[in-house]
């Protein structure tokens, strides 16, 4: 059964025209994420309009295609420039660019991109593994569960995505808002349509997308009227020949970082809202942290580009894994594929693999593919991304709103989504002028139906709300999204007050009793080593004294 | 009583919004044959905004006063969000005059127009802002329409189907 989904995927993957649709997506992606302030989710974004005429295998390759090109080129701009294309490429330029500095280039790049293709590649392994197992984890969700997974993805998307917790909760709330405006998917009753038809249909989903994101995008990226006008790279950037033998061999060399790192961003990317623009400063401050010379990172060495790289490409696979198992994106970009997977009927869930496994199968072969296409496009798109440094970002955003319109338009043919699309652009740049992250009000759109609809079963069921408390997966997900709300405190308050002391192994210890309340030999065992833990580390900070350590050198703050 | 920051007034606004919205789920029809009403779940997330918004007003209000800083008024603000104001204006113009103009010549005008206010509008200028304009937009146009069969909006003027 497997051999025969997977025949049929590779068939459905490798026609000519996915593979044509492919190789332009990679090309699009490497380029879009070159270029600093158009970020890969933005890319994908575009590239949504022209996959509704396609087939759903087809359209959700060619958005992989630009998502792994999206997610390599940044390394582009970060290494001969010094300015990361993507925020997933910012570590890359604590050692990429010194590296090109010194006379490296092509050394560096090379390193880079051989780094995101073993990164990306074991992530893809992992995915075809893993995301089965969480999907069997899955079928014990009952809706209880989803709607707490649902809060849990809103709390830990607010708590990465700024400064202000309360921010960007808000923000989250804001999106769970605006997704109920229109028909009630489960009554048909209108409400907060202010009375008018128009409003009554609801928001379709990508211009509010694009609106939020794309369109106030773009538009601080032009908002400096002197930063407008220039070309995107002052000096401009130099193609170089990318040494890829040698660049082999220093990745080889640095096994354990690459696959360290690997399982850093793939884990990163499980987590809701925690993306790639995380995980590959995680993965380099903790390459730094583990490696006998820490003191040689940030000089040009080829450990520091390899954690980056390769995080920061795992990633993906770890987003996809949560779209795919369980129907919650990991960040932004999985976010818009199940925008394009609800576009074309298709609603994943846990047992989407098991319903859909050709277009599962698709998704990973897919995965794979795209790697390899982006190692054959790197040097293309060099030489290409030569020539677009030297665009002003004004003529550039100008066109793309251009594009924005006619892309939100091919969605429905009807004129009331790009007024969706300019009115939630205001809305995106107020709330980017005022402080209010985007990513929980994004997610919060997405989620929202799915939040209601569970909320709506539960209370059908019983409409006892301690459920919430006694099923172990609804108060394990209530436990983690607590502990995530408290987090940015404890990030900000970390060695300066001992309350600190105790997050850790609360937070081992909570954690532990939803663990004991599931079936199994394996979970419980599992919370008893957690519980053990967090007793162990109370017991240390006890002999301690309590004594705080030392705040830590710097924040890994997005 | 002292300047408050600028997040005291923006809490206070989303309370505002957040009332407007909460009036307007009391009018959702209740049909009777539900489990859970319709205007129950937007009441729970308003709910939910009400108390993280009273969250946000009382950390604005410890935060204190903004430093005073001379901004340069309303002209300065205009003076600041300059560009981002003038493609919103434009745009609207564009959603404005659609049915009219249709996408091709409506895009071709937006872009053109966007370029030369963000860009600056000497002679030399003019002519690429218009050759970027018209080759930008009629190729996405020319891809929609016959690449994947979109029907964007003619509009009065031309009409190419």
């Amino acid at each position: 059964m497997i051999i025969e989904n997977l025949i049929a995927a590779f068939q459905a993957v490798f026609e000519l025209k996915t593979l044509a649709f492919m190789i332009v997506g990679v090309t699009a992606g490497l380029i879009a994420g070159a270029i600093p302030g158009f970020t890969i989710a933005m890319a994908v974004v575009l590239t949504l309009p022209f996959t509704f005429g396609m087939p759903t295998e087809q359209g959700l390759a060619t958005m992989l295609a630009v998502f792994v090109g999206g997610l390599s080129g940044g390394l582009m701009s970060a290494m001969l420039t010094g300015i990361p294309g993507t925020p997933s490429s910012v570590a890359t330029t604590f050692d990429g660019f010194p590296m090109a500095r010194k006379g490296r280039p092509g050394l560096a790049l090379g390193v880079g991109v051989w780094s995101s293709f073993w990164g990306g590649i074991i992530s893809a392994v992992l995915l075809v593994a893993l995301a089965p197992q969480l999907a069997r984890l899955g079928l014990e969700f009952g809706p209880w569960d989803y709607f707490a997974l649902v809060a849990f993805a809103l709390t830990i998307t607010a708590s990465l995505a700024g400064e202000n917790m309360l921010k960007g909760l808000i923000a989250g709330a804001f999106g769970l808002l605006v997704a109920t405006i229109g028909e009630d998917d489960i009554n048909g009753i209108a409400r907060l349509n202010f009375g008018t038809e128009a409003l009554r249909q609801g928001f379709a989903f990508l211009p509010v997308l694009i609106g939020l994101f794309a369109f106030s995008q773009l538009l601080s990226d032009v908002q400096d009227r002197e930063k407008a006008l220039k070309p995107l790279m002052e000096k401009g950037a130099k193609a170089v020949r990318v040494e890829h033998l040698h660049a082999i061999t220093e990745v080889f060399k640095r096994a354990r970082i690459l696959v360290q790192s690997a399982l850093i961003g793939l884990f990163t990317g499980i987590l809701p809202g925690a993306g790639s623009s995380i995980s590959n400063i995680l993965a380099y401050d903790q390459a730094k942290k583990t490696s006998k010379t820490p003191e040689r990172f940030g000089t040009g060495i080829s450990d520091g580009v390899v954690a980056s790289e390769a995080a920061n490409n795992a990633t993906a696979g770890g987003a996809l894994i949560m779209m795919m198992a369980l129907g919650i994106p990991g960040d932004i970009v999985t976010a818009i594929m199940l925008g394009a997977l609800l576009i074309h009927d298709v609603v994943p869930s846990p047992t989407f693999i098991g319903d859909q496994p050709v277009l599962a199968y698709s998704i990973f072969v897919a995965f794979f593919l795209a790697h390899f296409m982006m190692i054959g496009m790197q040097a293309f798109c060099l030489r290409l991304f030569v020539l677009v440094t030297r665009v002003p970002m004004f003529m550039l955003a100008s066109v793309i709103l251009a594009y924005c319109a006619i892309g939100v338009f091919a969605l429905n043919n009807v004129v009331f989504d790009i007024w969706t699309l300019f009115w939630f652009g205001v809305l995106g740049y107020v709330m980017r002028v005022l402080g209010f992250p985007l990513a929980p009000m994004i997610l919060g759109v997405v989620l929202g139906d799915i939040a209601e609809v569970n909320l709506s079963r539960a209370w059908t069921i019983s409409n006892d709300l301690t459920i919430f408390l006694t099923r172990p997966w609804s108060l394990f997900f209530i436990v983690v999204a607590a502990f995530s709300a408290v987090f940015p405190w404890y990030q900000k308050w970390q060695g300066r007050r001992k309350w600190t002391l105790v997050f850790a192994p609360l937070l081992s210890m909570a954690v532990s009793v939803p663990l004991f309340m599931m079936p199994g030999l394996f979970r419980p065992a599992l919370g008893a080593v957690l519980l053990v833990l967090g007793a162990y580390l109370l017991w240390r900070r006890w002999r301690g004294g309590w004594e705080l350590p030392p705040p830590p050198e710097h924040r890994l703050m997005e | 009583m002292g300047r408050v920051n600028r997040d005291v007034y923006i809490a206070l606004i989303l309370f505002v919004i957040w009332g407007i919205f909460f009036w307007q789920t009391l009018l959702v029809k209740d049909m009777g044959y539900a489990t859970i009403g319709s205007g129950v779940w937007p009441q729970v997330i308003l709910v939910a905004l009400f108390l993280l918004t009273g969250g946000y007003l009382f950390q604005s209000l410890r935060g204190g006063p903004d430093e005073a800083v001379d901004n340069g008024g309303f002209r300065g603000w205009l003076g600041r969000y300059r560009n981002a104001l003038w493609c919103y204006v434009l745009f609207f113009l564009f959603l404005f005059t659609l049915d009219y103009l249709g996408m091709l010549i409506g895009g071709i005008l937006f872009v053109f127009l966007a370029l030369t206010v963000l860009g600056g509008w000497n002679p030399r200028r003019l002519g690429i802002n218009a050759a970027v304009a018209v080759v930008s937009i009629s190729v996405m146009w020319g891809i929609f329409t016959f690449g994947l069969r979109v029907m964007l909006p003619a509009g009065e003027i031309l009409n190419v189907y």
